[in-house]
């Protein structure tokens, strides 16, 4: 360094400042700037600025940062920046006064690195280039310069030659070939011409032979390439066939696929023997092959001749099972009705039996009139052996008949459409009035029974009586045990009727007077036709038959017909319910179908169950206005209450139908008046059906309990009724409760009752006041209450529900006339209504304040990024971000600009005070000087010297 | 020759800090007027909207309630985690918290210990201190970290501090660079950094105890803190460190609150625990 700043002072004395100044604009770092300094102390001594080696410090060390700009000097900055200036500005304020600028544009002078032999040369180069330009531009221009004198026209010449051939040379690198000759063409005459024009002559022919011979050689070189192409390709058929042939291949892929895999091979073969001739042999053997039929073609065809797997036959929708029932029982009581006739005409009739299928046949497959042409039940019956054309007739009386019979089943098909359609709220009125004809009629009946009843009451008592005892034994309900055993009957129902199913298949030569085909009965008489005289079993078979025949998924009518016959059967099981011999075991089997069609019906079920519950109520209110009669429920109640219950969801929360049903049921808790022993039994009966409704529900019914807790009170001796009885009593309109279940005597054993034989007794029957009917009846109540105590032991309220009743338990306990079972039994209750309650009272809190939790004090999650880099703008807003940064940049490049700007000026200002100084010393000195003169001057005038100045200059 | 730092830099500093946050602030407010306001409003409606409902959903309203008790003009406590190793390294191209596990070579490598990289420490005191009850109850003043290093760190006590690990060391991080860190959706700073000394932050009527393992005074924390008159605030210092013991000039009074030595987070534990049992909070 030093070195060179020493040459470059030694060489140009005029250059040197400059070139100091450049060389400190390069020299940037710190070590070169020290070595500057020392060199400045070493050489010139000039002045070092102190300042310069001050270093800014780092205000924290962070670890494993490397910063860029980290040994900053601000005192050398400083200086650099005023040398800068000095170069830029100050220059420019100098020249600001001035017209014209020299630039210095000698070649190689800007560049220090150079010495004079550098410069030299290149200034040498330059002029040669210059003169290239020259010569191209025109061939009879003059270099004017003495320079080019140096250089003689023949080295110019070589030039030119030299520098056209180059890119010749490049372009032609692929044919050299060819390029040799053009070359040993072009030489010659080269040689031969040295006039300019007939070297530019050849030169475009030059350029066309090249053009042609090029063209030449790549027609060659593509008919090369494709030879060479067709060699590569029948190489690699060889070796393919080869392979082919070999047992290796053969071995790898499947059989059937190697032939087609060789007639592939043959084919390519074949159409290669044009070109050569070669391999015969697997000519020939590929031949063969192809005449033989190709295994794997055998085997594809076989396989699209091979079976199909077949779908199963599928399962069997609901609709079709029911049609095929239906088929059946048509084909039995078709083949019944042929015997009937071989019977009676075997020999006169041959003609029309034959004539019969002919013509059913296509009428049962017809679906338009299905059934409608098997309305022949009762006429069948009856009169046996009538003729097919007969029965068309009688179809179509059948249904003139029908419609004379009113509006009954006009209405009644309506309401079964209303029930599809949505119109229902239209035909509302109707289907009450249809219904309201059925409770009437049913009502008539009741009120013919009551009839009955009053005037053969006494003599058929005794007698009834022991019939009943005889159904009795093998019906055996009692009260409770009906209750429990009534889904069970209803099974065993279900399992006898299968058994009678069953059985009907091999007692079809018994029961040969049961058609198989029934057409629904429309109105209650004809059902009561049909049933009549028929022993439980053939009734329930019957209404069975009549249910297959008419399914309802099988044709729309049928539904009309179906609901037509619930309603019959209803009425037809009310009417059951409300004969005097209870025939208990056809009620039973009853409830089955019943069940079975309103699970088809559910609609028109519950309507029909609404319907009596309404009509029921109204009896109910208007019978207890007559307070000499008793208003509780009759048996026909009971069953339907009881049959409705099975029916319809005990469980739900609200239902159209149980919710009025057990209101009905609690009314008649609440407000019947217990009069007799006969009102105990039937209202703990209602108790108990209350409790099969609870017991999963588990709803509170307090009328139960309150009636258990009467039925209680009524078998205490002692007739108290303290405040807090007559308070749980304000809601019964109670009367005059006598001890009706007070024991006076022991009772050895306790039988249960039989609920139906109950209520068949008349309500002054002495049995009701005798000791034994009294302990059962107690034993019931008890065992209720026990089911209600179990029931209702989730309830919170359950120790103030329960403690009075225990109490009551207590006292009938500690009774004297008490059997040891009935006492054991009201102990256990008793006992378990204790331990029940202590656990609700040990569960029981006290009431306390409410505490409010105390509130923590609202967090707030720090915001903060997962990789955070400092100066990264981390708004979601991009367009923001971005603004917000072109902000800051134009701010700091504004400041920036100012600042220099400002220093600019502390700059220029200092020049021109420096300027100004030395103007000032200047004129101050001339001034000095001057006046020196003067007053030389004025001395030597003064002193009269005169000549003295003279003599000094000499 | 040259010149202290702190006398140039802090004038300096002064100067433009708050010019700068003031037209940081004044730009933020004019980008973005509207959502703040929005969410203001909305903040005043749910503090308005949840008192309401409180009472009647247990669906006992007849049931007096019992008086909340008031939490003004009680005595707070303070916390100061001293000698706390926070510290942001550039290691490999990004920056991060040096911690023992993940940069044991790299400390290595710049002749440090590994083993007195410990921000885990630090994270550990902070969730004990803010988790317990007697913040819940709004006992807590704020918390103070300084760190190795002399930085100085305020820490709101309505903070959640990031329960994993690597999640604290993204917020130190950020706040050791950006130098405070503001809470998600809102303009509060929940973290920030501050000037030294930490005393002119301390109440004027407070207690200032150090804990150290050395101290010959082994006190039962509930009976010491008994001792305190109801009405004073607390500041206890608490060393974050791993080894050594905390060496302050403004503590009144060191204390040892075990025979053994005890990790910071359960030395903060107990302290919260004899508070929480003198203040009732449970």
């Amino acid at each position: 360094m030093a070195k060179s700043s020493k040459r470059s002072v030694g060489t140009s004395s005029t250059d040197s400042k400059k070139k100091k100044k450049n060389k400190r604009s390069k020299k940037f770092g710190p070590e070169g700037v020290a070595m500057k300094v020392k060199a400045n102390n070493n050489n010139n001594g000039t002045a070092s600025n102190p300042f310069e080696s001050i270093w800014s410090r780092r205000k924290f060390e962070v670890l494993g940062q490397k910063r860029k700009g980290e040994a900053r000097r601000m005192g050398l900055a400083r200086s650099l920046a005023i040398q800068k200036r000095n170069d830029t500005l100050l220059k420019e304020y100098h020249q600001s006064a001035k017209s014209s600028l020299f630039v210095d544009k000698r070649i190689g002078e800007k560049d220090e690195a150079l010495d004079d032999f550098g410069k030299a040369i290149l200034r040498s180069q330059r002029e040669r280039q210059l003169n290239m330009k020259l010569s191209k531009k025109s061939k009879y221009h003059l270099s004017d310069g003495e320079e080019d004198d140096f250089e003689g026209i023949d080295s110019l010449g070589r030039d030119d030659f030299e520098d056209e051939m180059l890119p010749d040379d490049v372009d032609a690198e692929t044919d050299e070939k060819l390029n040799l000759v053009q070359w040993s063409m072009q030489i010659p005459g080269e040689i031969s011409a040295d006039d300019g024009e007939e070297n530019r002559h050849k030169s475009k022919k030059e350029v066309m032979e090249e053009i042609i011979s090029k063209s030449k050689f790549y027609k060659a070189q593509k008919a090369k390439d494709k030879e060479e192409n067709e060699n590569l390709v029948e190489e690699l058929d060889k070796d393919f066939t080869s392979l082919v042939h070999s047992e290796a291949l053969l071995s790898l892929t499947e059989p059937n696929k190697m032939n087609a895999l060789k007639a592939l091979v043959n084919k390519s073969i074949s159409n290669e023997q044009s070109n050569k001739d070669c391999m015969f042999a697997t000519r020939t053997m590929g031949n063969s092959v192809q005449e033989k039929p190709d295994d794997y073609d055998k085997l594809v065809k076989q396989m699209g001749l091979e079976m199909r797997a077949r779908p199963s036959d599928r399962t069997k929708t609901p609709e079709e099972i029911a049609q095929e029932e239906k088929e059946r029982l048509e084909e039995l009581e078709e083949e019944r009705q042929k015997r009937m006739v071989a019977a009676e005409d075997s020999s006169d009739e041959d003609s029309e039996d034959s004539e019969k299928p002919s013509e059913q046949k296509p009428r049962s497959i017809s679906g338009d009139d299905l059934g409608d042409s098997f309305s022949v039940n009762k006429q069948i019956m009856t009169k046996k052996g009538w003729v097919d054309e007969i029965l068309e007739r009688r179809d179509e009386k059948d249904s003139a008949s029908e419609d004379d019979d009113g509006e009954d089943s006009d209405n009644l098909g309506s309401s079964g459409d209303a029930d599809e359609g949505s119109d229902e709220d239209l035909d509302e009125h109707e289907k009450d009035l249809s219904l309201k004809d059925w409770e009437q009629s049913d009502d008539d009946d009741i009120g013919a029974d009551l009839e009955d009843e009053d005037d053969s009451d006494e003599d058929i008592e005794t007698a009834s009586e022991d019939l009943d005892e005889v159904k009795g034994l093998d019906a055996a309900v009692h009260i409770k045990a009906k209750r429990n055993a009534s889904v069970e009957s209803v099974k065993k129902d279900k399992d006898s009727s299968d058994a009678k199913k069953i059985d009907v298949g091999g007692k079809q030569s018994k029961e040969l007077d049961i058609p198989y085909i029934i057409q629904a009965p429309k109105t209650f008489e004809e059902l009561c036709s049909l049933v009549d005289k028929h022993s439980n079993d053939n009734i329930i078979l019957i209404i069975n038959r009549i249910r297959k025949s008419n399914p309802i998924t099988l044709a729309a009518e049928n539904r009309k017909k179906m609901q037509v016959f619930y309603g019959v059967l209803l009425q037809y099981f009310a009417v059951l319910a409300n004969k005097e011999p209870l025939n208990v075991e056809l009620l039973n089997m009853l409830v089955k179908p019943l069940i079975e069609m309103s699970m088809e019906i559910p609609y028109f079920a519950a309507i029909c169950a609404r319907r009596r519950i309404e009509t029921t109520r109204k009896q109910f209110i208007e019978s207890i206005k007559q307070s000499e009669s008793s208003s509780w429920p009759s048996s026909k109640t009971l069953c339907l209450l009881r049959l409705w219950s099975m029916i319809f969801p005990c469980s739900d929360f609200r239902h159209p139908v149980m919710t009025p049903v057990i209101l009905l049921m609690c009314e008649y808790l609440m407000r019947c008046p217990i009069v007799s022993g006969r009102d105990i039994a039937i209202g703990s009966f209602l108790c108990s059906m209350l409790l099969s409704v609870f017991r999963q529900s588990r709803k509170f019914c307090p009328e139960a309990i309150i009636f258990l807790r009467t039925s209680l009170l009524a078998a205490t001796e002692s007739k108290h009724v303290s405040d807090e009885d007559s308070q749980l009593y304000h809601l019964m309109e109670l009367k005059a409760l006598k001890p009706l279940l007070c024991i006076h005597e022991i009772v050895n054993e306790i039988s249960p009752l039989n609920f139906f034989k109950i209520i068949d007794m008349p309500e002054d029957s002495s049995f009701f006041t005798s000791v034994s009917f009294r302990a059962s009846v107690l034993v019931a109540v008890v065992e209720t209450l026990q089911g209600y105590v179990n029931v209702y032991e989730g309830l919170s309220s359950f120790p103030e529900i329960f403690l009075p009743i225990l109490k009551l338990l207590n006292e009938i306990a500690e009774q004297k006339n008490m059997s040891n079972a009935l006492r054991d039994k009201i102990k256990d209750v008793a006992e378990l209504i204790k331990l029940k309650v202590d656990e609700h009272h040990t569960l029981r809190r006290p009431l306390q304040m409410r505490k409010q939790k105390p509130v923590p004090i609202k967090l707030l999650n720090p915001k903060f990024e997962e990789n955070y880099v400092k100066g990264r703008d981390y708004d979601p807003d991009r367009e923001r971000a971005e603004l917000r940064k072109l902000k800051k940049h134009l701010k700091r490049e504004a400041k920036g600009a100012a600042r220099e700007l400002r220093k600019d000026n502390y700059f220029l200002l200092e020049v021109k005070e420096k300027e100004r100084s030395l103007q000032e010393k200047d004129r101050a000195e001339k001034y000095g000087r001057a006046k020196a003169f003067l007053q030389e001057q004025e001395h030597a005038f003064k002193s009269g010297q005169l000549g003295k100045g003279r003599k000094r200059r000499r | 020759m040259t010149r202290p730092f702190g006398v140039k830099g802090g004038r300096k500093r002064k100067h433009a800090e708050p010019k700068y946050d003031a037209h940081d602030e004044e730009e933020e407010e004019e980008t973005q007027p509207k959502k703040t306001v929005v969410e203001v409003e909305h903040n005043q409606e749910e503090e308005e909207e949840t008192p309401a409902p409180a009472p009647e959903d247990d669906g006992l309203s007849g049931i007096p309630i019992a008086p909340s008790a008031n939490n003004t003009n009680k005595p707070n406590v303070i916390f100061i985690l001293e000698k706390a190793s926070l510290e942001v390294a550039k290691v490999g191209k990004t920056y991060q918290l040096l911690n023992s596990d993940d940069h044991a070579n790299f400390l290595r490598k710049n002749n440090k210990n590994p083993g007195d990289y410990r921000p885990d420490i630090t994270h550990q005191s902070l969730l004990s201190i803010l988790d317990s009850p007697l913040n819940k109850a709004g006992r807590l003043r704020s918390v103070y970290i300084r760190t190795e290093k002399g930085v100085l760190i305020e820490v709101k006590p309505f903070v959640r501090i990031p329960r994993t690990f690597k999640r604290f060391a993204g917020v130190m991080l950020e706040l050791l660079q950006k130098l405070s860190i503001s809470a998600v959706g809102k303009r509060e700073k929940l973290l920030r950094t501050i000037k030294n000394p930490v005393t002119q932050y301390l109440p004027i009527n407070s207690r200032k105890i150090g804990l150290s393992y050395s101290s010959e005074k082994l006190v039962d924390m509930d009976d010491y803190v008994s001792t305190v008159t109801s009405n004073m605030d607390l500041v206890f210092v608490v060393g974050a460190m791993a080894h050594g013991k905390i060496e302050t000039d403004y503590t009144e009074d060191y204390v040892a609150i075990s025979g053994y030595p005890l990790s910071a987070a359960y030395c903060i534990t107990r302290i919260t625990g004899a508070l929480e049992r003198k203040w009732k909070i449970l």
